[in-house]
């Protein structure tokens, strides 16, 4: 079993979370991200008593929220922790050129 | 005929009709002042839980219902990970490994071919926020963010653009009447999706799939299905290879377009969503939901012909759900069906337009209507005389029969008609035209008086007159 990742796994992972990084973070994390999918990986080792999936440490099951309307935000306040804004509306930087479609 | 065989494939998603969000309280609105209709859910702001609405859950089974799928019994929610401003916790919860809605099939009507279109599955998810996105900044508005939605992804089981889109007229058509969405393209309500790909005969594998993305109404998924076919065919023709690709339909240049290939594809590391405990399907549920399910589209249309109503009156009422209604309220009823709808799609749907009314906000409750209906449908009043009296009609409570009589234009004019009762009078009064012939002049008075019994005074006596002197003189 390798010890570490290869680059282009951290580097793909880096570009799936949006983040750059520099050479010696690359080795680093090569290393200390093997280390933790290897200590995920010991849950697998588990017997499992059952079939069924598990979503959460308990197996009730959900409740249901009437559909009935709550009190909502003043875009005010919205805005508040948006560092730029404009006539009410969030403003972050351009994320695509116009040919592409909004996210998932 | 095309050398080529297109395999088609449609994913729609369409908002549902709740008061609030899926998994906040907030209120679920289109058109209000940006970023007013949210909470610290829909912003994802760290240590917020989501909370399941049940109408969701309930609107999803009534469109599994109607959709002929099979409905899960218990499911959750995953997790699709992915950055981008419009999702701010980084994930959207959608339902990837238990779709509350799978197997099911609506059937189309291609030109008296009737076909059943497959879906594959149909499952619940949260809207992200709106971007709008131009040259210096992407602008955000967080009023979509967390309304609830279904997507419905179909088979790749047509095989022609009119197909895609008889099964979205169907679709819309299913979810408007069950009021699951609005259904409105035009406001976003409901997107669609088309994946396409051309092969030369059916035992071919598929060939190299085409996604066009965010087609902006029906008529532009069959027409950018077309450009699309044409577009794949003449690359095939030519030995020219191309990647699977995701377009665009531009309405503006009337072609498609290719989107920027995104790099990351689809690794989206799905995964349970720890925050939302299972959720559990009753038979209870499913029975309650059944109740609130309305007469069907199709099931209207057949009533209709079958009550004497035209196909394409049938399809006319059905495509306007407020009449198709109004006129189930009154099926029961004894009245020719024929001229009611003739009503309601002609004179009635005109001063509707003109006057921006639904049929509701007019004095025309379903009393009035059958009265009127039968005041035309036994020619006491001509259609062309009801156009003068109609705003009356919609505007005032009082009876149909005391309108007519205190019109100006009471008269019937129509001379054929008026001749058929003139000849039924005499037939049936064989004395009076005697003693009229005999130089009684007072018979002719009395004939008149039968003319206008029958025709409950709304004959144009002159005209009347006119008729009758003409055959007992001739």
């Amino acid at each position: 079993m390798k010890n570490k990742l290869t680059k282009e796994e951290v580097l793909h992972v880096a570009d799936l979370a949006r983040i750059e990084v520099t050479k010696e973070e690359l080795e680093k994390y090569q290393v200390e991200l093997k280390k933790l999918l290897d200590d995920v990986e010991k849950i697998n080792e588990v017997e499992n008593y059952d079939d069924e999936i598990m979503i959460a440490p308990w197996t009730n099951n959900t409740t249901l929220r009437s559909d009935v309307e709550g009190p909502m935000l003043d875009p005010k306040e919205v805005l508040l922790n948006a560092p730029h804004h404009t006539a009410n509306y969030i403003a972050v930087p351009t994320v695509i050129n116009e040919n592409e479609s909004e996210g998932a | 005929m095309s050398k080529y065989l297109p395999t088609i494939g449609i994913e729609v998603h369409v908002e549902l009709k709740t008061n609030t969000k899926i998994f906040s309280n907030s209120r679920n609105g289109y058109g209000s002042v940006v970023n007013s209709l949210t909470n610290v859910v829909d912003l994802g702001y760290p240590g917020t839980l989501p909370t399941l609405n049940e109408e969701v859950i309930n609107l999803g089974i009534k469109a599994a219902t109607v959709l002929n799928c099979k409905i899960r019994r218990k499911m959750h929610f995953d997790r699709k990970n992915y950055f981008y401003p419009d999702n701010p916790k980084n994930y959207q919860i959608t339902q990837n490994d238990t779709p509350i809605g799978y197997d099911g099939y609506v059937e189309i009507n291609d030109d008296g071919v009737m076909k059943k279109i497959y879906i594959e599955e149909m499952h619940i998810e949260e809207d992200t926020c709106k971007s709008t996105h131009r040259k210096d900044n992407t602008y955000l508005d967080f009023n979509r963010a967390g309304v609830p939605l279904i997507e419905i992804v179909t088979k790749p089981c047509m095989t022609t653009p009119n197909e895609a889109k008889l099964y979205l007229e169907k679709l819309r058509e299913l979810l408007f009447y069950t009021d699951v969405s609005d259904c409105k393209m035009e406001e976003g309500s409901m997107r669609a999706d088309a994946n396409i790909s051309l092969r030369k005969k059916e035992s071919d594998p598929f060939g190299t799939k085409v996604e066009i993305k965010n087609i902006g109404s029906i008529s532009n998924v069959k027409l950018s299905l077309e450009k699309e076919i044409a577009r794949q065919e003449k690359m095939l023709d030519n030995n020219e290879s191309f990647k699977e690709q995701t377009r665009r339909f531009d309405s503006k240049l009337n072609d498609t377009v290719l989107m920027r290939v995104k790099e990351t594809g689809n690794d989206y590391r799905y995964f349970p969503e720890p925050d939302i405990p299972f959720v559990e399907i009753t038979d209870e549920m499913i029975e309650n939901v059944k109740k609130t399910i309305p007469m069907l589209p199709d099931e209207r249309r057949e009533k209709y012909i079958e009550l004497g109503i035209s196909e394409i009156n049938s399809n006319k009422l059905v495509q306007n759900r407020d009449l198709s209604d109004y006129i189930n309220d009154l099926l029961d009823e004894k009245i020719d069906f024929q001229v009611a709808a003739n009503l309601l799609l002609g004179d009635i749907s005109a001063y509707l337009n003109k006057e921006e009314k639904t049929i509701e906000e007019t004095t025309l409750n379903i009393e009035r209507f059958i009265d009127l209906v039968n005041n035309v449908s036994n020619k006491t009043i001509s259609s062309k005389n009801l156009k003068d009296i109609l705003e009356t009609i919609m505007t005032k409570e009082d009876s149909i029969e005391k309108i007519i009589s205190s019109s100006d234009v009471q008269n019937i004019t129509d001379e054929n008609l008026l001749t058929e009762v003139v000849d039924k009078i005499i037939d049936a009064n064989p004395e009076s035209v005697n003693d009229y012939k005999n130089g009684h002049d007072r018979a002719i008075k009395y004939l008149m008086g039968q003319i206008m019994k029958e025709t409950k005074g709304g004959a144009n006596p002159a005209l009347v007159m006119s008729i009758l002197k003409d055959k007992l003189d001739n």
